[in-house]
């Protein structure tokens, strides 16, 4: 807390300085310098979203010793060569950049996969206007047995609540032996992922170059998916409706928030009175006692 | 709640095991994330901060019994980063001794650097969002204390001042969502403000248009964050239902996986139970 204390305090100091500062300017400037606190916008941007990705965590084969550490992101397991070993993107790129590792590429990050991926994505009649499915979270049921019912397991934080684990955190990019029944599925982080093996573990893939086409191809076959839903971001803008986007990346979400906040808070401003309107009748037929089950057909779900 | 849980959340009690400083961790990363994607001001998770400054605190002198006591429970990162520093630097040990020493040093360097930004951008952002929504924050906090009659009794001050809008906030002991620190750095943040304005132009204004909070008309000009942005989110529940407005009534429901664009004043209290995750 101590630390938090003298930033504050520091911060504090700070607009002290540019009050008086102001005081003798402008305060128009003085305005400027407030917004500059924080520039960045809402969301997170392309460049944490990058260092979101390094979190994932992959598969390596140590090229040397390297006893057990204590991160504050959690333990690292020891570095004994043959033996294989699951560390943090970041800390795996920076035992490759000293070349003492090699990466083993995430199952999904190879030429059949993925053109198995983009056949999916392209010709399949079911995903003409939604992504394929990402890899299931622990307890969601796979594709393949649509039946089956999901069952979340949380664990528990500390303080008693609920925690779902949720990319970057899960094994999507390990080498683990998937079983043959797993159909290959695109991770939350297969932009930045498969980018940065790209450019920093080229060597370790197996022929990057054909990787690359996919990619670019993948991203492109996706990115018109997103571009041509515009129209049914209506459904964003109405109260309890929503757009469902199951099996966007997160880059892709990055590049495309702006645009689409954009145009919903538009809609939204557009359709407010119209809203406000509805509200007041519900709030009305409500008070009359009757409950009115025509309101549920407005809020039918779409798909991209 | 059935009987597991209760089970389940009695096995995992208070206190920084090691084991749950990849949980912390995971906890952090996701709450930046969501501060990041939403307008208004997350409530303050204390705990979980407690714990990550502890683990992160910066002390230039490393407390000579925690390394005798128990190695690893205690002794937080820096301190083990400059021991580390320190024998790399001491010419008596011979350098073959440890020829891991910089790479682990290097290591150690990189993780805490990637979560002192954590820390940093994560309260900027709040930072921010509490300079730009100062005003409506502290009339939130303000109308928690029923002891509060100073601003209806200033407005008959004939030497009205636009710091006197400013509402004491000082004997509040409930200042969610803000922290403690957060809150008086509102305070002393909004004094300023007003003392600057009332300095540079409002000082020459008519006395009854000096107030900061003024809502003549029936529109206040204290803005808030807007709660009906949209936001995106990841469906971590079996089934999660997107409320509309305040009422409980239903809208669309999300099933586990999905990835939804919604209203944030749909999800947030699905958001506060853990079974919704920003994106």
């Amino acid at each position: 807390m101590q630390t938090y204390q003298t930033f504050l305090s520091h911060a504090l100091q700070t607009n002290q300085r540019q009050y008086n500062a102001g005081l003798r300017l402008n305060w128009r400037l003085n305005c400027i310098l407030f917004v500059m606190a924080f520039p960045l916008p809402r969301g997170v941007t392309a460049s944490e979203i990058a260092f979101l990705a390094e979190m994932e965590t992959v598969t390596v084969v140590p090229r040397q010793r390297l006893e057990s550490l204590e991160l504050l992101g959690g333990p690292v397991e020891p570095l004994a060569p043959p033996r294989r070993a699951s560390l943090p993107l970041w800390l795996a790129l920076l035992l490759k950049r000293q070349r003492r590792a090699n990466i083993i590429p995430p199952p999904w990050l190879h030429p059949e996969p993925l053109s198995l991926i983009l056949d999916v994505e392209s010709q399949h009649q079911d995903y003409q206007n939604a992504f394929s499915p990402p890899p299931p979270l622990p307890g969601q049921p796979s594709v393949l047995d649509r039946d089956a019912i999901a069952s979340a397991k949380p664990q528990y934080t500390p303080d008693g609540n609920r925690y779902y684990p949720a990319p970057p955190f899960l094994p999507h990019n390990t080498a683990q032996t998937t079983s043959s029944r797993d159909t290959p599925s695109l991770p939350f982080h297969w932009v930045e992922v498969g980018n940065l093996l790209l450019d920093s573990a080229s060597d370790d893939l197996v022929d990057p170059d054909q990787i690359r086409r996919l990619l670019k191809d993948l991203r492109e076959v996706r990115m018109s998916k997103m571009r041509s839903g515009v129209e049914v971001l209506d459904e964003a803008a109405t109260g309890g409706g929503g757009v469902a986007l199951t099996g966007v990346g997160s880059m892709e979400l990055g590049e495309e928030r702006g645009f689409i906040t954009g145009v919903v808070d538009g809609l939204r401003r557009i359709g407010s009175s119209k809203e406000q309107a509805r509200r007041e009748q519900m709030a009305e037929q409500r008070a009359a006692g009757g409950y009115d089950a025509t309101q549920d057909e407005e809020e039918d779900y779409m798909e991209f | 709640m059935d009987i597991d849980d209760i089970l389940a959340s009695v096995d995992h009690g208070p206190g920084a095991s090691p084991e749950s400083t990849a949980l912390d961790h995971q906890l952090l990363t996701r709450f930046w994330v969501a501060e990041r994607a939403v307008s208004e001001v997350l409530p303050w998770p204390a705990p979980l901060m407690e714990r990550m400054m502890d683990r992160v605190r910066i002390q230039v002198h490393p407390r000579p019994q925690s390394k005798t006591i128990n190695n690893n429970l205690t002794r937080n990162q820096i301190e083990t980063i400059e021991d580390l520093a320190a024998s790399s630097g001491d010419t008596t040990v011979p350098h073959t001794h440890n020829p891991n020493l910089n790479l682990r040093l290097s290591i150690l360097q990189t993780d805490l650097a990637r979560t002192q930004y954590l820390i940093r951008s994560l309260l900027r952002a709040r930072l921010a969002k509490i300079t730009k929504y100062s005003m409506h924050y502290l009339v939130q906090l303000a109308s928690r204390d029923n002891t509060q009659t100073q601003s209806t009794l200033s407005s008959q001050n004939p030497n009205q001042q636009p710091e006197d809008s400013v509402p004491e906030i000082a004997s509040l002991t409930d200042l969610a969502p803000l922290s403690q620190p957060e809150a008086s750095f509102l305070h002393a943040h909004q004094t300023l403000l007003a003392g600057h304005y009332g300095g540079s132009f409002m000082g020459s204004f008519p006395r009854q248009l000096r107030r900061l909070d003024d809502n003549a008309g029936g529109t206040s000009m204290v803005q808030g964050p807007e709660l009906r942005e949209v936001v995106f989110v990841r469906c971590l529940g079996a089934e999660v239902p997107v409320l509309l407005e305040e009422d409980e009534d239903v809208g669309v429901t999300m099933r586990m996986g999905d990835v939804w664009v919604v209203r944030w004043e749909g999800v947030k209290k699905a958001w506060g139970r853990g079974e919704v995750e920003l994106l």
